[in-house]
């Protein structure tokens, strides 16, 4: 109960409150790319990272982490930013492996992205092509610890610095167009475009 | 903040005084195997209509093929399917060469063919777990899930990596077995095969999958074939053709590959036709061990950073967990291939007959029916 | 009845293509545009069931896009890369979605990834790509490096 005293920048309730918090990280069960493949080790018996509390969940509106589990594809892009903007508060962010980094492998593709950090902020980075579930754990872990100090902000960068992310956002996704919906409204989105050079 | 009007749930038409409505099946859904989507339009849980929605694994492998070196691409191939890698390396070197016109150590075919067939059943886990929790056995999905980590355990030993093992390159393999390895994998072999009783209790014998799963999909042995349909599920509609045996590759012509064929074509069929071949498979690589020649496990290229492949093309296909894979390949006598081409198994399944078997089915069974065709999205988007 | 490679190179030089024998259980095929779906319901008819993918290959510097069928026959055990050149100026060839429906997606594909239409085909909607506008990706003139660097900020390494 050491961690939970309070200091001038935070109070015994904001302390306590996050304790509890921590403990019950619950993750959005979406595997966007190959990194996906090592979770379920990380969820079942051998390593088993529901004794820290972290349990996958369906929907976004109850989830608590996003991860992104490797390359983001265009299309992939913007359901991300669709479900992390469904996520309430807080709300956390892993980037999984080199391709949310830099691209990784596919740093020249047309269709991947090469930095996520530039269209959502990311909390945590795992390294590793693709990331061993001991990475994995040790990212929650570390997710845990900064939950715990306070420091696991970056969604308030997204409400801060709207703009920035939205024009990032809009600078690649100009080019799609909504799968749902009615024709009427993929003519809206093809009239809001205009010219797009490259 | 979004500026999209949609999201899950849309309107989109009146019919006999039932309302219509697109429903996404995917990309974010427990039941959805990766990243992938099926637009349904439904009334009430009966779907009417559907548009396969693919494309959201889409890197351009094919493009970016041609940008590297005929080395660099073994980093890349595999990475075009998770769940079962080393098809693809396989049929990208035996391709290279074909039109290189060598032919590799024995020794190194039969590595080859070790590694193929414990990928095959690392991915079968992967696909009878998928199937499990398709229809609600979380139990038989975790202790599949443990026993796939004991192949990749081997894999690692063997390759240095998990899941993506980059171990065939052109002209044989890159490393060869460590000592003790060979004792290590029959161990594996004989628990896996101690574990088929408990799959069966679990899985394959427990009333829920024989209800949910029985006449689900079916698939008629023509319609098998002219669809497209390879591998297990062709199998399971009773037609005897496997690629390890048709067009043999790797040390399949010196081993005797038996060839398991079932009548019946529906769910239930291909999930028994993928048990019964997990458990032919733990005999092939036990054959194949007991076969396995001394010798050179890689042919000299030369320098394979400087590798150049002559004028020419050539098709390799190989038989994955989920069908046939198929790598074709031009070169224009250069550094880097002209022209890499990948043929997914999973394309007529889950485009074509996703509209074919899924208006009139209810949407409970969308996931278990995806999980028994064993629909992998990354070798669709490619 | 099974027929063996021979029989089957001599059979399809009987009907006036150019067969070039590759590899074993692999033999390559020349043909018109005019006569593809004549050769392939010929196919077809003697036992070659089975369509593995359709691929295209751009030769730009000679001006052409060639389409490669890809053929496999279960009765015979031969596969066969039949291949059609058509002109870069006007891709247009015929469907084969008649012949085998699954035909339809790799059509699809094909017509996204180097803008090739095929005459009959009645759904050509992109499958993978949401709203392309540029040049279609797969094309040798089509400059991926530098698409990745403009568009996503990707660095060059070296």
């Amino acid at each position: 109960m050491e961690d939970l005293k309070a200091n001038d920048k935070r109070s015994y309730i904001d302390n306590l409150i996050d304790f509890f918090r921590k403990r019950s990280i619950w993750m959005l069960h979406y595997c966007t790319g190959c990194g996906a493949v090592e979770l379920p080790p990380s969820m079942t018996s051998r390593w088993d990272i529901e004794r820290f509390g972290i349990v996958p969940m369906a929907t976004p509106r109850q989830a608590d982490v996003l991860l992104v589990t490797g390359y983001v594809s265009l299309k992939t892009l913007k359901r991300i930013i669709k479900i992390y903007e469904q996520m309430p508060e807080p709300k956390w962010v892993l980037a999984f492996g080199s391709c949310t980094v830099n691209g990784g492998i596919y740093w020249d593709s047309y269709n991947t992205i090469t930095n996520l950090a530039e269209y959502i902020p990311v909390d945590i980075t795992v390294s590793g092509c693709m990331p061993r579930p001991e990475a994995v754990i040790d990212a929650l872990q570390t997710l845990m610890e900064m939950i715990q100090s306070g420091e696991g902000g970056a969604y308030k960068k997204y409400k801060e610095n709207y703009e920035y992310y939205k024009k990032n956002q809009d600078r690649v996704l100009r080019k799609t167009a909504p799968i749902l919906g009615s024709s009427e409204t993929e003519s809206i989105y093809q009239e809001k475009e205009g010219n797009y050079e490259t | 903040m979004m500026d999209s009007p949609s999201y899950m749930l849309s309107k989109i038409a009146e019919k006999d005084n039932l309302t219509v409505y697109e429903l996404f099946f995917g990309p974010n859904h427990p039941g959805m195997h990766g990243n992938f989507g099926y637009v349904l339009e439904m009334i009430g849980t009966e779907i009417v209509k559907v548009r396969p929605n693919a494309g959201h694994l889409h890197r351009g492998f094919e493009k970016l093929m041609e940008q590297k070196l005929w080395v660099q691409n073994i980093a890349l191939v595999p990475r075009i399917c998770v769940a079962d890698p080393d098809p693809n390396e396989v049929a990208y070197c035996t391709a290279i060469e074909k039109i290189l016109r060598v032919d590799i150590p024995d020794r190194a075919k039969f590595l080859r063919t070790i590694t193929l067939e414990m990928s095959r059943l690392s991915s079968f886990l992967m696909g009878m777990g998928a199937l499990a929790a398709a229809v609600g056995l979380y139990t038989a999905m975790n202790i599949m899930t443990a026993d796939r980590d004991l192949i990749l355990d081997l894999f690692e030993w063997l390759t240095g990596a998990r899941v993506y093992h980059m171990f065939s390159i052109p002209g044989g393999v890159r490393n060869d077995l460590a000592d003790g390895f060979v004792e290590r994998l029959y161990k594996v072999l004989d628990h896996l095969e101690k574990r088929l009783i408990e799959y069966d209790k679990l899985l394959f014998e427990n009333p829920i999958i024989h209800k949910r799963l029985k006449g689900l999909g079916y698939v008629s042995k023509e319609d098998a074939v002219k669809y497209g349909l390879t591998g297990p599920n062709l199998r399971a509609s009773g037609n005897p053709y496997d690629v390890r045996v048709d067009d043999p590759y790797a040390a399949y012509p010196y081993l005797d590959v038996r060839v398991i064929t079932q009548e019946g074509g529906d769910a239930l069929t291909r999930a028994i036709q993928i048990r019964l071949e997990f458990e032919e498979t733990i005999n092939l690589i036990r054959r194949a061990l007991k076969t396995m020649p001394e010798g050179e496990i890689r042919l000299n290229l030369g320098n394979l950073s400087a590798l150049k492949v002559p004028k020419g093309e050539a098709y390799a296909k190989v038989e994955s967990s989920k069908g046939e894979f198929g790598y074709y390949v031009v070169s224009d006598g250069g550094m880097k291939p002209y022209r890499v081409a990948v043929r997914g198994p999973s394309l007529p399944a889950g485009l074509l007959l996703a509209q074919k078997h899924l208006p009139k089915m209810k949407i409970d069974d969308v996931a278990a029916w995806m999980a028994s065709l064993a629909i992998c999205p990354p070798d669709i988007d490619k | 009845m099974k027929l063996d490679k021979e029989s089957i190179i001599e059979l399809l030089n009987q009907k006036g293509v150019e067969v070039l024998d590759l590899y074993p259980n692999q033999i390559s095929v020349n043909i018109k545009k005019d006569n593809l779906l004549n050769h392939l319901v010929f196919l077809r008819s003697i036992g070659f069931d089975h369509l593995s993918f359709i691929n295209a290959v751009d030769f730009i510097d000679e001006g052409e896009f060639e389409l490669v069928y890809h053929v496999w026959s279960y009765t015979h055990k031969i596969h066969v890369l039949n291949k059609v050149r058509i002109s870069r100026n006007n891709p247009v060839i015929p469907t084969i979605v008649n012949l085998w429906e699954q035909a339809q997606f790799y059509e699809q594909e094909i017509h996204e990834f180097f803008g090739i239409i095929f005459e009959g085909n009645k759904d050509l909607s992109p499958l993978f790509l949401e709203n392309w506008v540029d040049i279609p990706p797969l094309r040798k003139d089509f400059d991926t490096k530098e698409f990745s660097v403009r568009l996503f900020g990707a660095e060059i390494r070296r």
